[in-house]
């Protein structure tokens, strides 16, 4: 562990002020990633930490037809909200299936969005070839044990997994990101927030450095909308996703008005399946229809040896996402 | 005996260290401190195999409270000891430029604190003459070593047997590496005091640490001392002293203070051995009705390039089942990788899930019940041997089960079952595993209040020791549980045999026993009179205490005219396979259980239960997996190597049979590895009997059960 400095932030305009001026300065949210990398993995190394749990970020409002997510939410607070029990499930599904309760408890909703990759070729120092880590070095994973790997927005550069289950039901919701800089603030799509890593994997996101997550917005679903999160994965709790889906419908008259379909576990950013959605609109509800829709979801897949089989667990897991929200 | 009111053993008593364990107050290696304590990190290898070039420790110095770096450039020439049971102790550290292992260790940093060391480890820079390195077991570069521990069994003529059958079932099963990963981080602290050294480790084996140090350091046993009263678990980690244990001493005689190192949880995948991956090769021949014709069961296991592991695969074929002909054979290949070791059944638990899931295959080529297969062919006798058993109940285990379990319930058809989206399948295995039977010495003492003390090297790893020879010596002596302290961990205390092997119980339980029966003949001799307290006789005879040491030494099978047959059990298991995502879920487990004579059935239960989750890792989680290219553990962490979570364990329900065993007076056989033998093949033909896919791999998985 290098030496670092720690700064507790009670303002939010000086927290970013400090962050900004600093290169070598992070932000210290529920820190159950930032210490992972930092004291086990020593792969980022800030010289200084910026401690934003007590900025007033905290706390669910309901705004119109959106919830507005206060950034220093944690995991556990947004679960418990009676508002996305009942109109957003599949968030709440896709939270309550992530990570441990010991780790929703601590991890926030702003540090969810900007969690870096579990990839362990990424996180470990000793592995040389790490595009994201040291760009232009190459990517050792793509001959390695790739099973928890990307298949989507993937290439020989990168096949770093976002492993956010979260973030797969916020982009499916087309969530806003609200964002404060030195300069003011500004909102980002959450589809536009990430980058898809081509040749420059060490760019992850739209961020410039110092600009801080304040809130998410999440438009509601239409009250007669169904959603849910399918999560696939070896053990049945604390393990990142195999593949996961996040699926919402509006069904009128026994056609799908709406669709909306995220998927995890698959890419390199928390995954929009706007080609499947489309099969899905004007459809009508039914094994066909799913298949069909899973079978336009996966595009021009780039998979290894240890990922070939995500391309048909990714179909099945859609399929079977639409259908539990019919049945 | 005297026994008046002395608890029966058997009882379900709470463990009783369980109160300090549960306050925190159980002082584990990683508690102790001294006064000026240093701290040592290691700098590990990243390549597999070749030479050290250079080592530059400019940048780590410079780090603050750095105090020693240490490398094969300046470390002494250490020593090692002779072979014990489990073979000779790793080579010993830092001894030249030689790279065998990624991971192997190439610098200690100790530093005034954990952090400075650590930091201070990161800022060495190795640079390597990397050689192609053996990774592979299929790689013939690694040297192979046939029959390695001298444990090959044959009878009979397997290729007449093979001819004469009516049916040949042949297959390759193959078993992932799995690494031990007790919670407890492995601790070592190292105090030198003049010429003596002590050590608070988590280990197993005291005396076993004790020799290998004492070796390193040129030192007389007596003048190092080992003490182990609590281990954060160990699985067969902790047997042997492996290297972080000597350079903890190492560090310490070099900076002059005491030193403390914690390995880190990656560290705990390279350096405290692990189950090594297999590849087995199995003929079982058998007649029309069942019966077992030839057996030819051919092992191939991985093993260290210069470390050695004892890992018996093969030997479940040889006393398994009555079969006329047999040949059970190991080999180990010389790989670039961390030397294995033994991890929970070792051996067994990879040999098991080839035999009984051969079996099962079997069974449905001759289309009878797996369970009536089994029983068809079940071993009067020792099939090897041809001494009777000193005691075995697996038929019981077997019908007992099937009734708790409602075996019969069960369609044979596969595919059969379902629940909704859930296919449906029973699967079984029976197995054994030994008991090590080594000698053991135990002191027993009754104060001048009558109250008495046991006390013996010997380790409790969590598994229950203190408990059940405080129970057994109660008993033995008639004093209340309460009036019985048990010592353990301390290896100035009667030298003991390894808490591992299912052996513990048994031989330092014999030495209890032989003690107790000692001291109260001895109290006999000094006149006691009948209800006459120890205290009054001690006092009346003018004694501060009376002691006595004994040792329990293992007998001969010849000369009982019976073979030692270790624990026995039927397992049963339902699992649960999504028929289109390949998602399993264990969905009950009933295990029934012949360990002989059961001193605490609390306890035992807890061991079984631990076993089963263990082999619920061993079935669908657990995969340790190297770099082809760099030999580096890819999933060295808790969130990437998986072990199973509370969500995964279903109702385990756990029943003991049988009786005490003939082979020694307390009648007990070993418990700690049977709960884990038999979980993985049980549930790969539960999974067949499930799906029609035979997975004949382990860990069996999602992306196993998908591919076509």
């Amino acid at each position: 562990m290098r030496p670092f400095e720690y700064t507790s932030a009670s303002d939010t305009a000086a927290a970013v002020e400090i962050v900004t001026g600093d290169p070598d300065a992070a932000y210290l949210a529920g820190g159950t990633t930032q210490v992972d990398l930092m004291l086990k993995d020593g792969v980022v190394e800030p010289r200084r930490l910026v401690d934003i749990t007590r900025l007033p970020l905290r706390g669910i409002a309901r705004i119109g037809d959106a919830l507005h997510v206060g950034a220093l939410t944690t995991m556990e607070e947004l679960a418990a909200d009676a508002t996305v029990a009942e109109r957003l499930p599949c968030v709440r599904e896709a939270l309550l299936h992530g990570a441990s309760v010991q780790l929703r408890n601590m991890a926030t909703i702003g540090g969810n969005v900007l969690q870096r990759t579990r990839c362990r070729y990424f996180r470990d120092p000793a592995v040389a070839a790490c595009n994201k880590r040291a760009p232009g070095s190459g990517c050792a994973a793509i001959h390695g044990a790739a099973r928890m790997h990307a298949i989507l927005g993937a290439s020989e550069h990168c096949i770093a997994l976002h492993a956010s289950d979260l973030c797969v039901a916020l982009v499916a919701l087309d969530a806003i990101v609200h964002v404060q800089g030195r300069d003011g603030e500004r909102t980002v799509p959450l589809t536009e927030l990430y980058v898809l890593p081509g040749d420059r994997p060490d760019v992850e996101n739209v961020l410039v450095h110092g600009e801080l997550i304040t809130a998410i917005e999440v438009p509601l679903l239409p009250a007669g909308a169904r959603s849910g999160y399918v999560k696939i994965r070896d053990r049945a709790s604390y393990e990142f996703a195999l593949v996961s889906v996040a699926a919402a419908l509006v069904v009128e008259d026994g056609v799908i008005v709406q669709a909306r379909v995220g998927l995890g576990g698959v890419g390199t950013i928390p995954w929009r399946a706007r080609a499947a959605e489309q099969v899905l609109i004007g459809g009508r509800p039914g094994r066909a229809l799913f298949a069909a829709a899973a079978n336009a979801a996966i595009i021009d897949p780039y998979t290894v040896e240890g990922t070939r089989f995500k391309v048909t667990l990714a179909e099945r897991a859609i399929v079977r996402a639409l259908e539990d929200l019919v049945a | 005996m005297t026994a008046t009111s002395g608890p029966a053993t058997g009882a379900p008593v709470d463990r009783v260290d369980g109160r300090l364990k549960v306050a925190g107050a159980a002082p584990y290696p990683s508690d102790v401190r001294y006064p000026d304590m240093a701290h040592a990190a290691f700098v590990r290898s990243t390549i597999a195999a070749g030479r050290i070039l250079a080592i530059e420790v400019t940048a780590a110095e410079a780090v603050g409270g750095v105090q020693a770096i240490i490398t094969h450039d300046n470390a002494p020439r250490l020593g090692r000891a002779a072979a014990s049971v489990l073979g000779p102790p790793p080579p010993a550290p830092l001894q030249d430029d030689r790279i065998l292992h990624n991971g192997q260790y190439v610098a200690v940093v100790v530093a005034d604190t954990p952090q400075q060391a650590a930091e201070a480890a990161r800022r060495v820079v190795v640079t390597y003459d990397r050689a192609e390195a053996a990774l592979d077991l299929d790689d013939p570069r690694g040297e192979s070593v046939a029959n390695p521990f001298g444990w090959d069994a044959a009878r009979g003529d397997v290729e007449a047997g093979l001819a004469d059958a009516d049916v040949v079932h042949e297959a390759v099963y193959t078993t992932a590496d799995n690494t031990n990963n007790p919670l407890g981080l492995f601790t070592t602290v190292a105090a030198w005091q003049g010429d003596g050294l002590v050590l608070h480790d988590a280990s197993q084996w005291t005396s076993n640490v004790r020799t290998t140090v004492a070796a390193a350091f040129g030192l007389p046993e007596p003048s190092v001392r080992v003490h182990a009263p609590y281990v954060g678990g160990g699985f067969g980690a902790g047997l042997r002293a492996w290297p972080h244990v000597v350079l903890a001493a190492l560090a310490a005689r070099v900076v002059r203070r005491p030193v403390k190192v914690t390995l880190t949880r990656p560290e705990m995948f390279t350096g405290v051995g692990h189950r090594p991956s297999t590849v087995q090769r199995l003929r079982v021949g058998a007649k029309r009705d069942g019966e077992l014709v030839a057996i030819e069961h051919e092992a191939l296991q991985s093993v260290a390039m210069e470390d050695d592991n004892l890992e018996p695969v093969s030997g479940v074929a040889a006393d398994g089942y009555a079969c006329a002909n047999l040949s059970a054979r190991d080999i180990q290949r010389r790989l670039n990788i961390p030397c294995p070791g033994s991890m929970r059944a070792p051996g067994h638990a990879q040999g098991s899930f080839a035999l009984e899931s051969a079996l099962d295959e079997l069974a449905y080529e001759l289309r009878i019940d797996p369970l009536e297969l089994r029983l068809r062919n079940y071993a009067e006798t020792h099939p090897q041997l041809g001494l009777p058993w000193s005691s075995k109940a697996l038929r019981e285990c077997c019908a007992v089960g099937a009734e708790r379990f409602g075996w019969t319930a069960r369609d044979p058809r596969v595919a059969s079952m379902t629940d909704g989206r859930w296919q449906v399948g029973y699967g079984l295995a029976g197995v054994s595993y030994p008991w090590w039977q080594v000698r053991c010495r135990v002191r027993v003492t009754i104060g001048a209040d009558g109250t008495a003390d046991v006390r013996s090297a010997a380790t409790d790893i969590g598994t229950g020791t203190y408990t059940v020879m405080q129970q057994l010596a109660a008993e033995l002596l008639g004093l209340e549980l309460s009036q019985v302290r048990v010592g353990l961990g301390d290896s100035d205390m009667p030298w003991s045999p390894a808490a591992g092997g299912s052996g513990l119980t048994g031989a330092l339980g014999n030495a209890v026993h032989l003690a107790c029966k000692a001291v109260v003949e001895r109290l006999g001799e000094l006149g006691r009179r009948t209800g006459e307290s120890y205290a009054d006789v001690l006092a009346r005879r003018g004694l501060t205490e009376l002691s006595t040491d004994a040792e329990s030494t293992p007998p001969d099978p010849q000369v009982l005219g019976m073979a030692p047959s270790g624990a026995f059990a039927a397992k049963f298991v339902e699992v649960h396979v999504d028929r289109d995502l390949g998602v399993i879920r264990i969905a009950r487990i009933v295990s029934v259980v012949d360990g002989g004579r059961i001193l605490n059935e609390k306890l035992a239960r807890s061991q079984i239960v631990g076993g089963t989750i263990g082999g619920i890792g061993q079935a669908i989680f657990e995969e340790t997996i190297t770099d082809a290219e760099t030999g580096r553990i890819a999933n060295a962490t808790f969130g990437d190597y998986l072990i199973p979570v509370n969500a995964d364990v279903p109702d385990i329900e756990v029943t003991f049979v049988g009786g005490p065993d003939r082979m020694t007076p307390t009648g007990t056989k070993g418990i700690g590895e049977i709960g884990l033998a038999g979980i993985a093949p049980a549930v790969a033909n539960a999974v067949f009997h499930a799906t029609g896919r035979r997975i004949r791999s382990l860990p069996i998985t999602i992306d196993r059960l998908l591919q076509p």
